[in-house]
Protein backbone atom coordinates (compact mmCIF):
# COMPACT_ATOMS: atom_id res chain seq x y z
CA UNK A 1 0.00 0.00 0.00
CA UNK A 2 1.75 3.33 -1.22
CA UNK A 3 -0.56 5.71 1.42
CA UNK A 4 -0.15 5.00 4.95
CA UNK A 5 -3.35 3.59 6.69
CA UNK A 6 -5.45 6.83 8.73
CA UNK A 7 -5.67 5.71 12.30
CA UNK A 8 -8.11 8.20 14.10
CA UNK A 9 -7.96 8.06 18.10
CA UNK A 10 -10.65 8.84 19.57
CA UNK A 11 -9.91 8.89 23.11
CA UNK A 12 -10.25 12.17 25.84
CA UNK A 13 -7.33 11.47 27.78
CA UNK A 14 -4.32 13.31 26.58
CA UNK A 15 -1.95 10.65 28.18
CA UNK A 16 -3.42 7.83 26.67
CA UNK A 17 -3.82 10.12 22.85
CA UNK A 18 -0.05 10.76 23.07
CA UNK A 19 0.56 7.31 23.47
CA UNK A 20 -1.78 6.03 20.83
CA UNK A 21 0.13 8.36 18.73
CA UNK A 22 3.85 7.57 19.06
CA UNK A 23 2.49 3.73 18.50
CA UNK A 24 0.68 4.25 15.76
CA UNK A 25 2.27 7.09 14.00
CA UNK A 26 6.11 5.29 14.53
CA UNK A 27 4.62 2.04 13.19
CA UNK A 28 3.54 3.34 9.55
CA UNK A 29 0.32 4.79 10.35
CA UNK A 30 -1.12 8.46 10.23
CA UNK A 31 -2.61 9.55 13.23
CA UNK A 32 -5.56 12.18 14.14
CA UNK A 33 -6.35 12.39 17.76
CA UNK A 34 -10.22 13.65 19.02
CA UNK A 35 -11.67 13.28 22.35
CA UNK A 36 -15.32 15.03 21.41
CA UNK A 37 -17.85 13.29 19.58
CA UNK A 38 -18.86 16.26 17.35
CA UNK A 39 -14.78 16.62 16.43
CA UNK A 40 -14.19 12.79 15.99
CA UNK A 41 -17.42 12.34 13.58
CA UNK A 42 -15.84 15.73 11.53
CA UNK A 43 -12.44 13.96 11.24
CA UNK A 44 -14.09 10.56 10.17
CA UNK A 45 -16.47 12.44 7.81
CA UNK A 46 -13.32 14.77 5.98
CA UNK A 47 -10.72 12.36 5.94
CA UNK A 48 -11.65 8.67 5.38
CA UNK A 49 -11.09 6.67 8.36
CA UNK A 50 -9.30 3.16 7.98
CA UNK A 51 -8.88 2.37 11.64
CA UNK A 52 -10.83 3.93 14.53
CA UNK A 53 -9.99 3.23 17.68
CA UNK A 54 -12.55 4.49 19.91
CA UNK A 55 -12.33 5.21 23.74
CA UNK A 56 -16.00 4.46 25.13
CA UNK A 57 -16.25 7.52 27.48
CA UNK A 58 -15.37 10.91 26.31
CA UNK A 59 -15.25 14.25 26.91
CA UNK A 60 -18.70 15.33 26.00
CA UNK A 61 -20.76 12.07 25.33
CA UNK A 62 -19.75 8.04 24.91
CA UNK A 63 -18.18 6.00 22.25
CA UNK A 64 -21.65 4.54 20.92
CA UNK A 65 -22.86 8.22 20.21
CA UNK A 66 -19.67 8.56 17.88
CA UNK A 67 -20.95 4.82 16.36
CA UNK A 68 -24.66 6.50 16.17
CA UNK A 69 -23.48 9.36 14.58
CA UNK A 70 -21.21 7.94 11.87
CA UNK A 71 -24.08 5.66 11.21
CA UNK A 72 -26.80 8.49 10.43
CA UNK A 73 -24.10 10.03 8.27
CA UNK A 74 -23.51 7.11 6.47
CA UNK A 75 -19.84 7.36 7.12
CA UNK A 76 -18.03 3.95 7.73
CA UNK A 77 -14.54 3.19 9.14
CA UNK A 78 -12.89 0.17 7.66
CA UNK A 79 -12.23 -0.77 11.03
CA UNK A 80 -13.76 0.05 14.23
CA UNK A 81 -12.18 -1.09 17.76
CA UNK A 82 -13.49 -0.06 20.51
CA UNK A 83 -11.22 0.23 23.75
CA UNK A 84 -12.45 0.11 26.86
CA UNK A 85 -11.31 0.23 30.73
CA UNK A 86 -15.20 -1.65 31.08
CA UNK A 87 -15.29 -5.39 30.46
CA UNK A 88 -18.85 -6.00 30.73
CA UNK A 89 -20.59 -8.74 28.85
CA UNK A 90 -23.21 -6.25 27.82
CA UNK A 91 -20.87 -3.70 27.11
CA UNK A 92 -18.80 -6.27 24.88
CA UNK A 93 -22.28 -6.98 23.14
CA UNK A 94 -23.42 -3.65 22.49
CA UNK A 95 -19.99 -2.75 20.79
CA UNK A 96 -20.51 -5.55 18.20
CA UNK A 97 -23.80 -5.09 17.68
CA UNK A 98 -22.79 -1.36 17.04
CA UNK A 99 -20.11 -2.89 14.48
CA UNK A 100 -16.69 -2.80 15.96
CA UNK A 101 -14.85 -5.60 15.22
CA UNK A 102 -13.34 -5.93 18.24
CA UNK A 103 -13.43 -4.75 21.94
CA UNK A 104 -10.33 -4.71 23.53
CA UNK A 105 -10.23 -4.04 27.24
CA UNK A 106 -6.98 -1.26 28.31
CA UNK A 107 -4.34 -1.02 28.26
CA UNK A 108 -3.74 -3.66 25.65
CA UNK A 109 -0.08 -4.88 25.16
CA UNK A 110 1.28 -2.91 22.17
CA UNK A 111 2.01 -5.72 20.68
CA UNK A 112 -1.09 -7.58 20.61
CA UNK A 113 -2.77 -4.15 19.67
CA UNK A 114 -0.44 -3.60 16.85
CA UNK A 115 -1.04 -7.42 15.24
CA UNK A 116 -4.56 -7.28 15.72
CA UNK A 117 -5.26 -4.06 14.14
CA UNK A 118 -3.09 -5.29 11.02
CA UNK A 119 -4.76 -8.26 10.88
CA UNK A 120 -8.62 -6.49 10.89
CA UNK A 121 -7.71 -3.72 7.92
CA UNK A 122 -5.50 -6.81 6.23
CA UNK A 123 -9.05 -8.18 5.94
CA UNK A 124 -11.27 -5.40 5.42
CA UNK B 1 -24.55 16.49 56.45
CA UNK B 2 -23.74 16.95 60.13
CA UNK B 3 -20.91 15.71 61.33
CA UNK B 4 -20.86 12.35 63.20
CA UNK B 5 -19.27 11.75 66.25
CA UNK B 6 -18.17 8.28 65.74
CA UNK B 7 -16.38 7.95 68.94
CA UNK B 8 -19.38 8.17 70.80
CA UNK B 9 -20.96 4.58 71.33
CA UNK B 10 -24.46 4.18 71.22
CA UNK B 11 -26.15 2.76 74.09
CA UNK B 12 -29.69 2.48 75.77
CA UNK B 13 -28.81 4.15 79.33
CA UNK B 14 -30.52 2.38 82.47
CA UNK B 15 -29.88 5.27 84.85
CA UNK B 16 -33.21 7.56 83.99
CA UNK B 17 -35.67 7.86 86.27
CA UNK B 18 -38.50 5.14 85.26
CA UNK B 19 -41.25 7.59 84.21
CA UNK B 20 -39.10 9.36 81.79
CA UNK B 21 -37.02 6.29 80.58
CA UNK B 22 -39.55 5.39 77.43
CA UNK B 23 -39.18 8.42 76.29
CA UNK B 24 -35.65 8.69 76.54
CA UNK B 25 -35.05 4.86 74.99
CA UNK B 26 -37.35 5.75 72.10
CA UNK B 27 -35.22 9.29 71.52
CA UNK B 28 -31.70 7.28 71.77
CA UNK B 29 -33.14 4.47 69.34
CA UNK B 30 -34.72 6.78 67.19
CA UNK B 31 -30.89 8.51 66.97
CA UNK B 32 -29.31 5.11 67.18
CA UNK B 33 -31.62 4.67 63.55
CA UNK B 34 -30.52 7.78 62.35
CA UNK B 35 -26.93 6.70 62.99
CA UNK B 36 -27.55 3.93 61.13
CA UNK B 37 -29.23 5.74 58.12
CA UNK B 38 -26.30 7.48 57.66
CA UNK B 39 -23.29 4.95 57.96
CA UNK B 40 -25.41 3.28 55.34
CA UNK B 41 -25.49 6.09 53.11
CA UNK B 42 -21.84 6.60 53.65
CA UNK B 43 -20.97 2.99 53.00
CA UNK B 44 -22.48 3.40 49.74
CA UNK B 45 -20.74 6.67 49.02
CA UNK B 46 -17.45 5.24 49.63
CA UNK B 47 -18.19 2.32 47.53
CA UNK B 48 -18.98 3.75 44.58
CA UNK B 49 -16.32 6.44 45.47
CA UNK B 50 -13.87 2.73 45.28
CA UNK B 51 -15.36 2.06 42.01
CA UNK B 52 -15.04 5.83 40.48
CA UNK B 53 -11.35 5.89 41.38
CA UNK B 54 -10.14 2.24 40.86
CA UNK B 55 -11.81 3.43 36.93
CA UNK B 56 -9.73 6.96 36.80
CA UNK B 57 -6.79 5.06 37.66
CA UNK B 58 -6.91 2.69 34.91
CA UNK B 59 -6.79 5.46 32.20
CA UNK B 60 -3.19 7.20 33.83
CA UNK B 61 -1.60 3.55 34.00
CA UNK B 62 -2.58 2.62 30.25
CA UNK B 63 -0.36 5.52 28.88
CA UNK B 64 3.04 5.10 31.55
CA UNK B 65 2.17 0.90 30.57
CA UNK B 66 1.61 1.87 26.28
CA UNK B 67 4.85 4.29 26.63
CA UNK B 68 7.36 1.60 28.27
CA UNK B 69 5.90 -1.07 25.62
CA UNK B 70 6.75 1.40 23.04
CA UNK B 71 10.13 1.25 24.09
CA UNK B 72 10.73 -2.02 25.06
CA UNK B 73 9.25 -3.08 21.74
CA UNK B 74 12.10 -0.33 20.14
CA UNK B 75 9.99 1.43 18.29
CA UNK B 76 11.60 4.32 18.88
CA UNK B 77 15.10 3.08 18.34
CA UNK B 78 17.27 -0.11 19.78
CA UNK B 79 17.91 -0.23 23.42
CA UNK B 80 20.51 -2.46 25.15
CA UNK B 81 19.43 -5.17 27.18
CA UNK B 82 19.90 -3.22 30.41
CA UNK B 83 17.72 -1.13 29.47
CA UNK B 84 15.33 -3.10 28.54
CA UNK B 85 15.20 -5.07 31.57
CA UNK B 86 14.73 -1.66 33.85
CA UNK B 87 11.53 -1.15 31.13
CA UNK B 88 10.87 -4.19 31.69
CA UNK B 89 10.49 -3.65 35.11
CA UNK B 90 7.85 -0.43 35.16
CA UNK B 91 6.01 -2.39 32.15
CA UNK B 92 5.31 -5.30 34.83
CA UNK B 93 4.75 -2.81 38.21
CA UNK B 94 2.27 -1.04 36.16
CA UNK B 95 0.27 -4.32 35.02
CA UNK B 96 0.53 -5.78 38.53
CA UNK B 97 -1.26 -2.00 40.26
CA UNK B 98 -3.49 -2.84 37.22
CA UNK B 99 -4.54 -6.17 38.48
CA UNK B 100 -5.33 -4.59 41.63
CA UNK B 101 -6.92 -1.71 40.50
CA UNK B 102 -9.03 -4.07 38.97
CA UNK B 103 -9.42 -6.44 41.66
CA UNK B 104 -10.51 -3.05 43.98
CA UNK B 105 -13.08 -2.16 40.89
CA UNK B 106 -14.43 -6.02 40.90
CA UNK B 107 -14.66 -5.75 44.91
CA UNK B 108 -16.74 -2.07 44.52
CA UNK B 109 -18.93 -3.32 41.58
CA UNK B 110 -19.91 -6.49 43.99
CA UNK B 111 -20.65 -4.58 47.21
CA UNK B 112 -22.73 -2.00 45.22
CA UNK B 113 -24.41 -5.25 43.04
CA UNK B 114 -23.53 -4.24 40.05
CA UNK B 115 -21.87 -7.57 39.00
CA UNK B 116 -23.77 -9.59 36.19
CA UNK B 117 -23.10 -13.06 35.62
CA UNK B 118 -23.05 -13.94 31.71
CA UNK B 119 -24.60 -18.10 31.85
CA UNK B 120 -22.73 -20.55 29.15
CA UNK B 121 -21.75 -23.62 29.58
CA UNK B 122 -18.76 -24.85 29.40
CA UNK B 123 -16.17 -27.82 30.64
CA UNK B 124 -14.79 -26.32 33.94
CA UNK B 125 -12.02 -28.68 33.38
CA UNK B 126 -10.35 -26.60 30.80
CA UNK B 127 -10.41 -23.56 32.68
CA UNK B 128 -9.44 -25.31 36.03
CA UNK B 129 -6.33 -26.81 33.02
CA UNK B 130 -5.93 -23.14 31.61
CA UNK B 131 -5.18 -21.67 34.96
CA UNK B 132 -2.95 -23.94 36.13
CA UNK B 133 -0.43 -23.62 33.52
CA UNK B 134 -1.20 -19.64 33.78
CA UNK B 135 0.50 -20.05 37.64
CA UNK B 136 2.98 -22.70 36.24
CA UNK B 137 5.90 -19.71 36.38
CA UNK B 138 4.57 -18.20 39.21
CA UNK B 139 4.66 -21.63 41.30
CA UNK B 140 8.23 -22.41 39.80
CA UNK B 141 9.43 -18.92 40.56
CA UNK B 142 8.80 -19.84 44.72
CA UNK B 143 9.79 -23.11 44.31
CA UNK B 144 6.41 -24.64 44.98
CA UNK B 145 4.66 -28.14 43.01
CA UNK B 146 1.78 -26.79 40.98
CA UNK B 147 -0.54 -29.81 40.15
CA UNK B 148 -4.10 -30.17 38.87
CA UNK B 149 -5.69 -33.74 39.44
CA UNK B 150 -8.82 -33.40 36.78
CA UNK B 151 -11.50 -35.89 36.22
CA UNK B 152 -12.49 -36.82 32.08
CA UNK B 153 -15.55 -37.79 32.37
CA UNK B 154 -17.17 -34.07 34.56
CA UNK B 155 -20.20 -32.46 33.08
CA UNK B 156 -20.16 -29.45 31.80
CA UNK B 157 -21.12 -26.71 34.28
CA UNK B 158 -23.73 -23.46 33.71
CA UNK B 159 -21.88 -20.82 34.42
CA UNK B 160 -19.76 -17.17 34.01
CA UNK B 161 -16.84 -18.58 32.93
CA UNK B 162 -14.47 -15.53 33.44
CA UNK B 163 -15.71 -15.11 36.88
CA UNK B 164 -15.30 -18.93 37.91
CA UNK B 165 -11.48 -18.24 36.14
CA UNK B 166 -11.77 -14.99 38.71
CA UNK B 167 -12.56 -17.27 41.42
CA UNK B 168 -10.13 -19.79 40.93
CA UNK B 169 -7.42 -17.76 40.17
CA UNK B 170 -7.82 -15.78 43.46
CA UNK B 171 -7.83 -18.82 44.88
CA UNK B 172 -4.48 -20.20 43.46
CA UNK B 173 -2.62 -17.13 43.47
CA UNK B 174 -3.27 -17.01 47.77
CA UNK B 175 -2.50 -20.48 47.85
CA UNK B 176 1.08 -20.12 46.01
CA UNK B 177 1.44 -16.53 47.82
CA UNK B 178 1.24 -18.48 50.81
CA UNK B 179 3.26 -21.68 50.55
CA UNK B 180 7.04 -21.63 51.10
CA UNK B 181 9.54 -23.15 48.67
CA UNK B 182 9.43 -26.79 48.18
CA UNK B 183 5.42 -27.00 49.57
CA UNK B 184 2.85 -28.11 46.82
CA UNK B 185 -0.61 -26.28 45.31
CA UNK B 186 -3.43 -28.36 44.17
CA UNK B 187 -6.92 -28.28 41.94
CA UNK B 188 -8.99 -30.75 41.98
CA UNK B 189 -12.80 -31.17 40.91
CA UNK B 190 -15.32 -33.49 41.10
CA UNK B 191 -19.26 -33.96 41.13
CA UNK B 192 -21.22 -34.33 44.52
CA UNK B 193 -24.40 -34.15 45.94
CA UNK B 194 -25.04 -30.90 47.76
CA UNK B 195 -27.99 -29.58 50.28
CA UNK B 196 -30.27 -28.46 47.34
CA UNK B 197 -29.13 -31.10 44.66
CA UNK B 198 -25.74 -32.14 42.54
CA UNK B 199 -23.25 -29.37 42.64
CA UNK B 200 -19.67 -29.30 40.93
CA UNK B 201 -16.94 -28.85 44.00
CA UNK B 202 -13.52 -27.64 43.27
CA UNK B 203 -11.04 -27.71 45.83
CA UNK B 204 -7.80 -25.39 45.89
CA UNK B 205 -5.51 -27.07 48.44
CA UNK B 206 -1.39 -26.14 49.53
CA UNK B 207 0.81 -27.38 52.35
CA UNK B 208 0.96 -23.18 53.32
CA UNK B 209 1.40 -21.70 56.24
CA UNK B 210 -2.33 -22.84 57.27
CA UNK B 211 -5.08 -20.09 59.29
CA UNK B 212 -6.18 -21.30 62.65
CA UNK B 213 -9.84 -22.05 62.89
CA UNK B 214 -10.65 -19.03 64.61
CA UNK B 215 -9.72 -16.96 61.61
CA UNK B 216 -11.77 -19.20 59.04
CA UNK B 217 -14.58 -16.33 58.63
CA UNK B 218 -11.78 -13.62 59.10
CA UNK B 219 -10.43 -14.32 55.67
CA UNK B 220 -13.22 -13.93 53.50
CA UNK B 221 -13.51 -10.31 55.19
CA UNK B 222 -12.71 -7.32 53.48
CA UNK B 223 -9.48 -6.14 53.49
CA UNK B 224 -8.76 -8.66 55.70
CA UNK B 225 -5.38 -10.93 56.38
CA UNK B 226 -5.37 -12.76 59.49
CA UNK B 227 -2.43 -10.79 60.90
CA UNK B 228 0.07 -8.55 60.43
CA UNK B 229 3.08 -10.54 60.02
CA UNK B 230 1.29 -12.35 57.39
CA UNK B 231 0.62 -9.12 55.47
CA UNK B 232 3.66 -7.97 55.61
CA UNK B 233 5.16 -10.70 53.62
CA UNK B 234 2.22 -10.96 51.45
CA UNK B 235 1.20 -8.14 49.51
CA UNK B 236 -2.28 -7.88 48.03
CA UNK B 237 -5.40 -5.52 47.94
CA UNK B 238 -6.66 -8.15 50.66
CA UNK B 239 -9.93 -8.39 48.62
CA UNK B 240 -9.56 -11.66 46.35
CA UNK B 241 -11.21 -13.95 49.57
CA UNK B 242 -13.93 -11.07 49.49
CA UNK B 243 -14.23 -11.36 45.49
CA UNK B 244 -14.04 -14.39 45.63
CA UNK B 245 -16.67 -15.39 47.99
CA UNK B 246 -18.92 -12.69 46.39
CA UNK B 247 -18.62 -14.15 42.85
CA UNK B 248 -19.42 -18.21 44.04
CA UNK B 249 -22.50 -16.59 46.01
CA UNK B 250 -23.43 -14.93 42.44
CA UNK B 251 -23.71 -18.50 41.03
CA UNK B 252 -25.88 -19.72 44.18
CA UNK B 253 -22.56 -21.62 45.58
CA UNK B 254 -20.64 -22.25 48.40
CA UNK B 255 -17.13 -20.97 49.64
CA UNK B 256 -15.25 -22.78 52.65
CA UNK B 257 -12.09 -23.60 54.00
CA UNK B 258 -10.37 -26.05 55.90
CA UNK B 259 -7.15 -25.72 57.77
CA UNK B 260 -5.17 -25.53 60.76
CA UNK B 261 -2.17 -23.56 61.57
CA UNK B 262 0.77 -24.84 60.19
CA UNK B 263 -1.34 -27.80 57.87
CA UNK B 264 -1.90 -26.39 55.06
CA UNK B 265 -5.08 -25.33 53.53
CA UNK B 266 -7.88 -26.12 51.25
CA UNK B 267 -9.86 -23.75 49.87
CA UNK B 268 -13.62 -25.02 48.55
CA UNK B 269 -16.47 -23.70 46.14
CA UNK B 270 -19.47 -25.04 44.91
CA UNK B 271 -21.29 -24.64 41.67
CA UNK B 272 -24.76 -25.99 41.32
CA UNK B 273 -25.76 -28.04 38.82
CA UNK B 274 -29.48 -26.89 36.97
CA UNK B 275 -31.92 -29.28 38.81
Amino acid sequence: MSEKPHVLVAEDNQLVCDAMKVLFGETGHRVSVAGHVAEIVDIAESDPVDLLLLDLGLADGDGFEVLASLSAQGIKPRVIVALTGRDEPEIVARCKEAGCAAVLLKPVPTRELLSMTAALLAAS
Amino acid sequence: MPRLDQSAPVTLSQNVPADTRSTSVEAQLRQALDRIAELEARDTLKTQFLANISHDLRTPLTAVITHAEILRDGILGPLSDRQIDSISGIISGGRQLLEQVGEILTYARGAANQLTITWTQFQLTDVLAQLTALNESLASKKGVRLEAELPDDLDLVTADREKIAHIVGNLLGNAIDFTPNGGRVWVRASKCKGPHGEECIVEVGDTGIGIDGSHHELVFREFAQVDSSASRQHHGTGLGLTIARKLAELHGGRIWLESELGQGSRFYFTIPYPS
